[in-house]
């Protein structure tokens, strides 16, 4: 009877899973790999009925030396071994999607969206087609090249401007002002001086000279023509409906995509603020290309930059706000890393100790002066709620005050709503993003081309590899067979709720999982960070192995403390991370991770935190491709074998296989000869382990919930796998750390915080 | 007197031996078909359900393996 709804169950899970994603699982075939474009999946369905023959492309005679086929589809495919591979590439790049990125083969995808940004880093619609067809091995498809020009070709007729903090429509074309204002969503948001103005009544102002004179670069003849006339047609938009207003110009709506640059040097009404990048700072080729995507007609353009963590992000967020030198609002997922920037910018830059501010629940800092640098979180800028007086007072003064560079760490988080406030409250006049993985498990990732930008640039993560600029990483997944104990419960229907918790701490996976990190710590001297997504397992497991660790509830001091000592003391060589390590927590030193329990199907998730590892190691000659170690970080996941989390661990790898990472698989861990020196050797410790566990209550083996969780909200929900009752009900107790102050804090220098799993249920709720 | 039953000799790995076993247990009483459990890896079945437990094994592996939609 139990097994019976055994075999219903997980299929139903399945087919909700399905139903909830439907993006993902669905139709389009290849392109959910990357961040990709979902709202063209029209395209995506016709292609799939399209057969996909492509015999009747014309080669070209000398197509032996050209690296590309373009198909008529809308995808390119490059060959990387052509000696052509990096201009070709620079180039791709600037105008194509990236899908799939093997060591040989990259396969790109042309989109609305990306040839938009192609042509707001300056490339024109001919330079692009003239450009794709020399590099193409066959003619062009004459389909692609009526694609190209119906996506670029009214790119650039108007402009989002900023002005004494209020935002303005602008365009030379009064015509094209009067289209867009016949759109419902941007007519409501027009702000009127005059009551009588009906549609026709726009501001004239006269254009400054200079600013035509570097129009030139950008625009194409006939735009240059009419800035001639000397005069922009403007009408003023509500602040609050810039959002909106943004998206209805994009390419699947009226398709009149808003340029948004700022003309930073010359800006006269905003200070100055006096930095520059200290001599020691040398960007890297890569950081310098990116920039001068940024910056490429002298003035800064907003989007978005992807480099693969590790790669150094931070010395390009920091170029970017030494260049514009106005004042600089840098926003952080939390407090760990909002220090970390405040030091990096002390580390790169001649700012003052006085110009740099951190804002968060600990610290009220506030610049003197009238230009400076705020760090501070994407929650403390979003809270809703009510506020000390103190961070009322600052908050008011980001607020009011006018921004030169908006920098967003972590982008891919930007989308979830209470992070899409940010941008709406905070006035700027360009903005940065920066991130590793522009990839989501549900669909906003599209939202980030109106909320900052289009994406700027995007490194390969393979050439950074063999450029040594970030460490080579062996990728394995150990498969651990579940004990049959363990494998009984699982299969059993009344443990639906705590399977995920037994196949985390099925003993083969903590012996594997204890081997590894003997053999790390005592042959290598490595590093070593263990993540679990689960707190019980988490807390069994370092407790089991007398590890540290930190999570979700470890207060700030405390975590500061111990990631001092895993950096420092050569005594304390593992730290246990729940998913608050995931994002931003830099620990350079680290270069060996395992995954014992993950997020489901995350690939975003698996991405952030082989970055952890990312940062290179040891000496550059060594890292180069023949250098003297092959591998120089190791990337473990832990899988237990005819469970759930084989289905998860394949999703999951798909994002770093796109990137061209190759996972192995290990069978035998730990050696079959290691007995009794690893721990749950004995049946009978098993036994009390699986005791234990089954006896825990279904709220504490479940997942842990964080605030930052917001952002896969869709996965949650389409994911039927252990949780906690509670949590679905609402009462799920957010722990939250950026505004536990005080009390939070006594506790930890007092005693550890005690293990949730064992407080009385009574108290639960209080201290959560 | 011996009893000669005819009947299905399965050997398999310990977590599928398990799935078997719980599969067996799902069953009414009049349709159980596990007829003895050798150890852990082996077992003794009727003879009819061979392709029943083919089935089930292989659904179950579909619903843990991701493939790629393409």
């Amino acid at each position: 009877m139990a097994g019976d709804g055994d075999r219903g169950r997980p299929s139903k899970k399945l087919k909700t899973f399905g139903k909830g994603l439907p993006s993902s699982h669905g139709g389009d075939d290849d392109d959910l790999a990357f961040a990709e474009e979902f709202d063209e999946d029209s395209r995506g369905g016709e292609r799939e009925t399209k057969k996909r023959d492509f015999t009747k492309l014309e080669l070209k005679p000398d197509h032996v030396n050209r690296p590309l086929w373009a198909c008529a589809d809308g995808r390119i495919f490059l060959e990387t071994f052509s000696p052509l591979y990096k201009q070709a590439y620079d180039f791709l790049i600037a105008i194509a999607e990236p899908v799939c990125r093997p060591e040989s083969m990259h396969e790109y995808n042309l989109t609305p969206h990306s040839l938009y940004a192609a042509v707001s880093v300056g490339l024109e619609t001919e330079t692009i087609v003239s450009v794709l067809n020399k590099l193409s091995k066959t003619k062009l498809p004459q389909e692609m090249i009526d694609f190209i020009y119906a996506s670029t070709a009214n790119y650039g007729k108007v402009k989002l401007v900023l002005k004494k903090n209020r935002y303005f429509i602008e365009s030379p074309f009064p015509e094209v002002l009067r289209t867009l204002l016949r759109d419902d969503v941007i007519s409501r948001a027009r702000i009127s001086q005059y009551e009588d103005s009906h549609g026709d009544a726009f501001t004239i102002s006269k254009t400054p000279g200079e600013i035509q004179a570097s129009h030139g670069e950008l625009l194409n003849g006939a735009e240059l023509a009419a800035a001639e006339e000397k005069e922009t047609h403007s009408f003023e938009i509500d602040p609050a409906q810039v959002e909106n207003v943004k998206q209805r110009c994009l390419p699947n709506a009226l398709n009149f995509p808003m340029l948004e640059e700022y003309d930073f040097r010359n800006d006269t009404v905003n200070p100055d603020l006096n930095m520059e990048l200290k001599p020691h700072a040398q960007p890297r080729p890569y950081q310098e290309k990116s920039l001068s995507k940024m910056f490429g007609n002298g003035r800064a353009r907003s989007g978005i930059i992807v480099l693969p963590c590790g790669a150094g992000k931070s010395l390009v967020g920091v170029s970017a706000a030494c260049r514009i030198k106005k004042s600089c609002l840098c926003l952080a997922t939390n407090a760990v890393s909002v220090d970390q920037w405040a030091f990096q910018f002390k580390l790169w830059s001649t700012i003052r100790e006085e110009q740099i501010s951190r804002f968060t629940s600990d610290s009220k800092e506030r610049f003197r002066g009238n230009a400076g640098v705020v760090v501070t979180t994407y929650n403390m800028v979003a809270f809703g709620g009510k506020r000390s007086e103190d961070s009322e007072k600052i908050i008011e003064e980001i607020r009011n005050r006018e921004w030169g560079l908006l920098l967003m760490d972590e982008v891919h988080v930007v989308p979830a709503h209470m992070f899409r406030k940010v941008i709406s409250i905070t006035k700027s006049h360009c903005k940065l993003g920066l991130t590793a993985t522009l990839v989501r498990e549900d669909e906003r990732i599209t939202d980030l081309n109106f909320l900052i930008g289009p994406k700027l640039y995007e490194a390969n993560w393979l050439d950074l590899v063999k450029g040594g600029f970030i460490a080579n990483v062996q990728c394995a997944e150990v498969w651990c067979p579940m004990t049959k104990e363990f494998f009984a419960e699982y299969l059993k229907k009344e443990n639906s709720k705590k399977k995920q918790a037994l196949y985390v701490m099925n003993p083969n996976k903590f012996r594997a999982c204890e081997f590894l990190i003997r053999f790390h710590e005592q042959q290598r001297g490595d590093k070593i960070i263990v993540f679990a997504d689960n707190l019980f397992a988490l807390t069994a497991y370092a407790m089991k192995l007398r590890k540290p660790m930190i999570y979700g509830a470890t207060s700030h001091p405390e975590r500061t403390k111990i990631l001092e000592a895993f950096k420092h003391s050569p005594d304390v060589n593992t730290i246990f991370l729940s998913k608050v390590g995931d994002n931003s927590i830099d620990i350079p030193e680290a270069n060996v991770i395992i995954q014992i329990s993950s997020h489901a199907g995350s690939r975003r998730q698996e991405a952030q935190r082989l970055g952890r590892i990312l940062r290179a190691k040891g000496r550059h000659q060594d890292r180069m491709a023949g250098g003297k170690e092959e591998y120089n970080a190791f990337f473990y996941s832990l899988v237990s074998t005819d469970t759930q989390e084989m289905y998860y661990s394949t999703k999951r790898q798909q994002f770093l296989i796109d990137q061209g990472y190759s996972f192995k698989v290990i069978t035998s861990l730990p050696p079959p000869d290691s007995g009794p020196d690893l721990s749950y050797h004995s049946l009978d410790e098993q036994l009390d382990l699986l005791n234990k566990l089954l006896n825990a209550g279904d709220d504490a083996v479940g997942l842990e919930q964080l605030e930052e969780d917001a952002d896969d909200i869709a996965l949650q929900k389409a994911r039927r796998t252990s949780g906690s009752m509670s949590a679905f009900s609402g009462a799920g107790g957010h722990i939250y750390m950026e505004y536990n102050t005080g009390k939070g804090k006594q506790g930890a220098l007092k005693s550890k915080p005690k293990d949730p799993s064992k407080r009385h249920a009574l108290f639960k709720r209080r201290f959560n | 007197m011996v009893n000669a039953i005819k009947g299905l000799y399965i050997s398999c790995d310990v977590p599928m031996a398990q799935f078997i076993v719980s599969l067996n247990a799902s069953m009414p009483a009049s349709q159980k078909f596990i007829l003895h459990m050798l150890d852990s890896t082996h077992m003794f079945v009727q003879p009819h359900v061979a392709e029943m437990i083919r089935s089930k094994i292989s659904e179950f592996r579909d619903q843990n393996s991701y493939e790629k939609p393409a």
